[in-house]
């Protein structure tokens, strides 16, 4: 039962939730918003045909049921202890800790890599940008600003140290999504504005990833070494991973450049220390992966025919969006 | 038989001997009527600023440029026959027509701008032309002639930093004015290591023999008469400012010394060009010597008549390393003088000229020097080691002859020696007909009137004293055998000092970059791969390695433990809040 109206049907709501969770008065409408989106997430990402995704959509419902319980107990406390407001530290930290269960985030992320394994690219897609919002809006309504501090602390660090070791690409991509949640959680502390900013310009970077990924039907790090593909296939995706990882040309440095100067004008500056480090131990394991692939000349093997000759105008327009955005963006304010 | 056939030698050969004419002219009416022009040409001027290129034209640098447009003009011909079979004949001669360029430049230039671009492209160009052929030996012949020009050029452009204080780099003008001053002094040092880098006086003449390992025209045009009297030229020019200077003593002391040592070690050497090297070095001291006594028109007169029969003496030695089949060696040749006449004729009068013959051109100056210093009343050193040195000049040239043209010959059984190469040989009688006629001829033009002498009678013929000792010594020493050459082993610590030129060599190379060697060895070793290695380079990777394999044993778990750590975390977080 896997056809596309299905699929549409689901992404229809999986949208309406969203717009519901983060356009509503009250606390409960955020937590139906958010069932729903579980409720609808889950038919998309199983297959029945697929062993592997049935567990991967069975470990996603218990986490995710698990956090919106939480939530909805948390609101319930805060609305019978209304006036009581000793207790709203312990109950900001709850509710910030549930949403940032429901989004993958540092103490609470071990589900996020292995659920991440198991999808296919256009549902990772999914995943690692739509489902992020919702959560992102409510934790922007009431949060705890020492707690996540903390928080972010732990983000950025779990997902330099957890990519080092990986060879999946989409574990990878998963644990340098949790590290730019970091950047983002802290983004939401300074404006939602610059949020929205971080946000789009994540996504598209990561679109232009997966994409890529997706065309290939590239799993795994050693099937970018094996292939040896076009040379502007190639650039896309040195340039795209440079991009993600902050380097300065790119598209990818904006936000970044942005959050770090919020940063040291209000002298933070032990975070700051902790973001560029690990920012550099991401673009180390970034550097890794695409120096094999974009150095080296590998043998061409003929059974993998990897003609792109009607994407590559996608591909072309993703590198000059990656390339020029920033300069072109100054333009803007002119 | 010329297989290049290429034009380039010809019309360079002409234009520069047109040249040679030019000049010959103007120093003619320019030194008789006492005429000396300066041209000025202002290229920028802009409100304050202007660029101003400056020309100045008086005898001796007409003359001057006179003597080295014909060597070169000569130079140039003569290669063409003895470059014939090099495939890049062009660059060679594009490459010396630069260093004429440049050594014209340097010649003309009254400030101190244009001497540093004349002084600078001699520099690099000798650099080029020692490099010519590219084998290992040439590369570090190059290294150490580039560096120790370049030690040179340096002082140059302090000079000029300094010189900036009185507002123009025209240092002719401030002569006569700021002698006594504290910035001259200054000035004045470092004009006196600049000339002493380039005419290779001690403390750095061990580029002067190494710089041999460039074909024999550059020998013959650059090292023996323009390179290495572009520093003595300097200091003609400078001559005013320097005179009272204390430095002045101290470069007399240096190129007495020099002088010295290189006609001992002249006598210790076997390789040709070696020695004719040395015996330009030998020159060198003795015209920097009477320079730093005060007379620097004789400096000047011994600088022109030099270079006549120096240049003379590298071509005969490239005839003879040509029909030697490019050995250099001279226990190889002999009894050339029957084989090749004309040839030997040039070698012999170039050498005599070198031992200050009576009349030959050599003698004028070298005669005149070394009367001047009897004369006039100088220390016991001075005057002891100026008389040996001629001894040692005579003693070097009568072995060389000795070797090169009496004993017998000593290559192989079978041989071609012919003298039939016509373009050298016209080349070089040029050049011999300078080398008889110009001593006598600017002997005539520079000195208005002649310099009033009046010796003692044994006084007098010191100078052939000398001489005939040093021609009897040379002709002894070149018979000794091999048996009783090896006996100079026994005295090894000595022999090696005076042959080696006194270890200058090594210290300029080895000495003084062996500390830094060592010391960047022990560097590199103990921290590039040592502790900055730990500290950031493999020894952070394996950190973040091991924190990341630490922090996979958390990752792979089952879901249970990931459910159950979450509500951990919870019930952590509640008690720590709320108690």
């Amino acid at each position: 039962m896997n056809n596309n109206s299905n699929k549409m049907f689901f992404l229809f709501i999986l949208f309406f939730s969203t717009l519901i969770s983060i356009s509503s008065n009250s606390w409960f409408g955020c937590w139906i918003g958010l069932e729903i989106n579980l409720l609808s997430f889950i038919p998309l990402i199983s297959n029945s045909k697929n062993l592997l995704s049935v567990e991967t959509s069975l470990k996603y419902f218990l986490t995710q049921s698990l956090a919106s319980i939480n939530f909805l107990f948390m609101i319930l406390i805060k609305f019978s202890l209304l006036k009581n407001f000793n207790m709203n530290n312990i109950i900001s930290i709850m509710m910030n800790s549930s949403l940032l269960m429901k989004m993958g985030s540092a103490p609470f992320h071990f589900w996020f890599p292995n659920i991440v394994e198991g999808l296919s690219w256009m549902n990772n897609f999914m995943l690692m940008t739509w489902q992020k919002i919702s959560p992102m809006i409510l934790l922007s309504y009431y949060f705890n600003k020492n707690f996540l501090i903390f928080m972010i602390i732990t983000n950025l660090i779990i997902g330099s140290l957890g990519g080092l070791n990986q060879t999946s690409l989409r574990k990878l991509l998963a644990f340098s999504s949790i590290n730019n949640l970091g950047w983002m959680i802290f983004s939401i502390m300074i404006s939602e504005n610059l949020w929205l900013f971080y946000f789009l310009i994540y996504s598209m970077m990561i679109s232009m990833m997966i994409s890529l990924f997706f065309l290939m039907n590239m799993y795994f790090m050693n099937q970018l070494f094996i292939n040896n593909m076009n040379f502007f296939i190639k650039l896309n995706l040195l340039i795209n991973f440079l991009s993600l990882g902050g380097l300065p040309p790119f598209m990818g440095f904006m936000p970044k450049w942005i959050i770090i100067n919020f940063l040291l004008i209000n002298k933070f500056y032990f975070l700051t220390f902790i973001f560029m480090m690990t920012s550099l131990i991401i673009i180390y394991y970034y550097i890794r992966i695409i120096y094999s692939s974009f150095m080296f000349n590998y043998f061409k093997m003929k059974w993998v025919n990897l003609l792109m000759k009607n994407n590559m105008s996608l591909i072309n327009l993703s590198s000059f969006i990656s390339i020029s955005s920033m300069i072109l963006s100054t333009f803007i304010f002119m | 038989m010329l297989k290049n056939n290429n034009l380039i030698c010809f019309n360079s050969f002409f234009f520069l001997f047109f040249f040679m004419l030019i000049n010959f002219f103007f120093f003619v009416y320019f030194i008789m009527n006492g005429l000396s022009v300066f041209f000025e040409w202002e290229i920028i001027s802009f409100n304050s600023m202007s660029i101003v290129m400056s020309i100045l034209l008086d005898w001796m640098s007409l003359l001057f440029m006179m003597f080295v447009s014909l060597i070169s003009s000569v130079v140039i011909f003569y290669s063409k026959s003895y470059m014939n079979s090099e495939l890049n004949l062009n660059r060679f001669i594009i490459l010396v027509l630069m260093f004429v360029f440049s050594m014209v430049l340097l010649i003309i230039s009254p400030n101190l701008i244009s001497i540093l671009l004349g002084w600078d492209g001699l520099g690099l160009i000798s650099y080029c032309l020692v490099i010519y052929y590219q084998n290992l030996k040439s590369y570090n012949a190059g290294m150490l002639t580039a560096l120790s020009n370049r030690i040179g050029d340096v002082m140059i452009l302090m000079v000029i930093c300094w010189v900036m204080n009185y507002g123009s780099w025209n240092y002719i003008f401030y002569f006569d004015f700021m002698k006594n001053d504290y910035v001259m002094f200054i000035i004045s040092f470092m004009i006196i290591i600049a000339a002493m880098t380039k005419s290779a006086q001690i403390p750095f003449s061990s580029w002067l023999p190494a710089a041999m390992a460039a074909p024999t025209p550059v020998s013959a045009l650059v090292h023996s008469s323009t390179l290495v009297t572009a520093g003595v030229y300097l200091l003609i020019r400078f001559n005013y400012l320097l005179i009272d200077m204390f430095f002045f003593k101290v470069l007399l002391f240096l190129s007495i010394l020099t002088m010295f040592m290189s006609g001992i070690s002249a006598n210790y050497e076997f390789d040709l060009k070696k020695i004719i090297a040395l015996s330009t070095l030998s020159q060198l001291g003795l015209m920097m010597s009477i320079l730093s006594l005060g007379f620097p028109d004789i400096a000047f007169f011994h600088l022109l008549t030099h270079a006549m029969f120096k240049a003379l003496l590298f071509m005969c030695a490239g005839v003879i390393i040509h029909m030697m089949n490019d050995i250099q060696d001279v226990r190889y040749m002999g009894g050339l003088s029957l084989y090749i006449p004309l040839t030997s004729l040039c070698l012999n009068i170039s050498n005599l000229s070198l031992c200050g013959i009576p009349f030959l051109s050599g003698f004028y100056s070298k005669d005149l020097i070394l009367e001047m210093v009897s004369f006039n009343s100088f220390n016991l050193m001075v005057f002891i080691l100026f008389y040996l040195s001629t001894g040692l000049t005579v003693f070097y040239t009568f072995r060389l002859i000795m070797y090169v043209m009496i004993n017998d010959f000593n290559l192989m059984m079978i041989y071609n020696l012919y003298d039939e190469d016509y373009i050298m040989l016209n080349s070089m009688f040029v050049l011999l007909f300078m080398s008889l006629l110009s001593g006598s001829f600017l002997s005539w033009f520079i000195f208005s009137y002649p310099y009033m002498i009046y010796l003692p009678f044994n006084l007098k013929l010191m100078v052939i004293y000398v001489s005939i000792l040093g021609s009897i010594l040379g002709f002894m020493v070149s018979n000794m055998g091999i048996y009783s050459l090896n006996k100079l082993l026994l005295s090894y610590n000595l022999s090696s000092f005076l042959c080696l030129m006194w270890f200058m060599p090594n210290l300029s190379t080895y000495g003084l970059s062996y500390i830094y060697l060592n010391f960047s060895q022990i560097l590199f070793k103990n921290i590039d791969m040592g502790w900055s290695e730990i500290y950031s380079g493999k020894g952070i990777f394996n950190i973040l390695k091991n924190y990341s394999v630490f922090y996979n044993i958390y990752q792979m778990n089952n879901f249970k433990i990931y459910l159950f750590s979450f509500i951990l975390w919870f019930m952590i977080l509640f008690i720590f809040f709320f108690i």
